[in-house]
């Protein structure tokens, strides 16, 4: 403890130190500071002042005290050696303040490795040192942490050597909320922020569960409510309990080990955790800290069904399913028992109309063809009548062809009658005939010579001696027409002309120049 | 077969025949598994006889130990 703690701390201890000796003994020292809570629970006798170096007795209750030594004046009984001043203040303070109440704020809070916590308590004036040990500290239901307000229970303990003394704590409570609810906040968030309540991380219950496992105590209300239950609901659903204690110390411990040996055996489908309605220090094992991570750790889907519908602890937090009782959670498991009832009803329903429309079905297709089977004597009737019908129509015809070949033989028997107007008919006939071959030749005769003088007019246009008359020669040897002066075989040429010949004789050739 | 599959099996058939195109006698063979299976799973449901036990612990191939339980 530090000079300025022990300064400090002494500002509240010094006037009882300096009072006590003092004072009429009857007038019992007030306890440290006003506890209103603790220090009705634990109110501290102090005992008298006794230090064990003392010559002198300190007067008995009921005497007037002797004054302490006067200032100047160091009367030799009453010098002091350090260690027998830290003796007298350590069995002073640890006898008068040996069960003690204290409130403060937490600061520098620590928790060692040997998981002792050390840490200060302090107020707007003052503080104090405070040491928990492992031992106390353990059964804490929340985590201390600087800057909480707390009350603490336990005695004033002093270090002889060193003359130091700090607050020995046996029990802490946090102020505000009740401890177990900040226990209960402090672990949620803890988990919550691990992840522990993700929606993501739940497991899907079984659709249809058989084997349901349910970690709960054998003489609870929970098993018999959801014993009720299954055997009013479900059959096929089979329960088997693995027992826990669910309420006091080693609870926690017993329904992490039924958790565990649901997971063990790979028989169930679902796993039931939970306990009827209590205060909630009976459900608090629900709020242990193992018991939510067995149950986050599980394998097994877990309805978690604690308590009643408005108790809320961290299993149901972490659970993959939260029941608001144990009731409830049977009921979850047995619907599911429910709708499987259902489901087999409805197929049974759907396969027999399914067979009986099927049936239905074909039964029409075979009255269709029973039907067209019975058809064909119809068919027959149909045909017969039909062949009537042609009969009839070609008799008819054949009787019509009949009498018009008649009419006309008798038309051509009355052509015969009469031979000689036949031949003069014939005759009359065979003069037209003549007639009209005789005109057909004359006018064949007339086209001809027309077309005669036509032909000569042209060919008379076309003669060569129409073209002498013009003024133009035919220049010949012999028989042949020269065209060409190169085709000249001789000399001697005749000219002819319109109106005679011409004997010449060609003195020179000019062939024309090519232009 | 599990009371699972025997389910699923027969919401099979049914929706085979749904189908509607099977002839008669592939829809008789249907029907006639389909009514053996809803008997059995019926029989599952309505018959089986509720055994409440108690896990007393796990023996050494891990099978788990089990007694009757009396509330």
């Amino acid at each position: 403890m530090s000079n300025e703690n022990m300064s400090s701390g002494k500002g509240r201890w010094d006037h009882l130190l300096r009072e006590i000796p003092t004072r009429k003994v009857s007038s019992e020292p007030s306890p440290p500071s006003p506890k209103p809570k603790a220090a009705a629970k634990a109110p501290t006798k102090p005992k008298p002042f006794v230090p064990s170096t003392r010559q002198e007795p300190l007067t008995q209750m009921g005497q007037v005290s002797f004054a302490m030594p006067e200032e100047p004046k160091a009367a030799e009984e009453n010098i002091y050696k350090v260690s027998d001043i830290n003796r007298a203040i350590k069995e002073q303070l640890e006898g008068q303040f040996s069960h003690i109440w204290v409130q403060g704020e937490i600061s520098n809070f620590k928790a060692h490795s040997s998981g002792h916590f050390y840490f200060s308590l302090k107020d707007e004036k003052s503080q104090v040192n405070a040491v928990m040990f492992k031992g106390y500290n353990s059964r804490l239901k929340f985590r201390p942490e600087s800057g909480m307000e707390v009350v603490v229970r336990g005695k004033i303990s002093v270090y002889e050597p060193r003359g130091n003394y700090q607050v020995f704590c046996e029990h802490m409570e946090p102020l505000g909320a009740g401890a177990l609810q900040q226990a209960f906040e402090q672990l949620k968030a803890k988990l919550k922020s691990e992840g522990l309540f993700d929606e993501a991380i739940k497991k899907p219950l079984p659709d249809h569960p058989k084997q349901v496992a349910v970690v709960t105590s054998p003489t609870g209300a929970a098993i018999q409510d959801i014993l009720n239950v299954m055997g009013r609901r479900s059959r096929r659903a089979q329960v088997t309990v693995i027992p826990a204690r669910v309420q006091g110390e080693g609870a926690a411990q017993e329904i992490v080990r039924g958790i565990e040996l649901a997971n063990q055996v790979k028989h169930f489908d679902v796993l039931i955790v939970g306990r009827g309605g209590g205060s909630i220090e009976d459900l608090w094992c629900f709020n242990e800290e193992i018991v939510a991570r067995a149950i986050a750790a599980s394998e097994l889907p877990v309805i978690s069904a604690i308590g009643h519908e408005i108790d809320f602890t961290i299993s149901d937090f972490v659970s993959d399913r939260r029941a608001p009782t144990p009731s409830a959670a049977a009921e979850i498991v047995a619907q599911s028992e429910t709708e499987l009832h259902e489901r087999l009803r409805f197929f049974s329903k759907s396969l027999r109309l399914l067979i009986y429309q099927k049936i239905r079905d074909h039964k029409q297709v075979v009255n269709r063809l029973t039907k067209t089977m019975v058809n064909p004597k119809k068919l027959v009737e149909d045909s017969i009548m039909r062949l009537e019908d042609y009969r009839e129509r070609l008799q008819l015809s054949v009787q019509k062809s009949i009498s018009t070949l008649r009419l006309k033989v008798q038309s051509s028997q009355g052509a015969l009658k009469n031979p000689k107007d036949l031949l003069a008919h014939q005759n009359q006939r065979l003069q037209s005939l003549i007639k009209l071959i005789h005109l057909n030749i004359k006018n064949r005769i007339q086209q001809k010579s027309q077309a005669l003088v036509s032909q000569g007019q042209m060919l008379d246009t076309l003669s060569p001696l129409r073209t002498l008359d013009r003024g133009y020669a035919i220049v010949k040897e012999g028989e042949s027409v020269i065209q060409d002066i190169n085709s000249l075989k001789g000399d001697s040429i005749q000219v002819q002309l319109r109106d005679g010949t011409l004997d010449a004789k060609v003195t020179g050739k000019h062939p024309k120049e090519k232009s | 077969m599990s009371f699972e599959k025997k389910l699923t099996r027969l919401e099979e058939i049914v929706k085979n025949m749904e189908g509607g195109e099977l002839s008669l006698d592939d829809s008789l063979k249907l029907f006639e598994e389909g009514i053996k299976l809803s008997r059995d799973c019926n029989k599952e449901l309505t018959e089986a006889e509720q055994k409440v036990q108690k896990l007393v612990g796990v023996d050494a191939n891990g099978e788990p130990v089990l007694e009757d339980f009396q509330a």
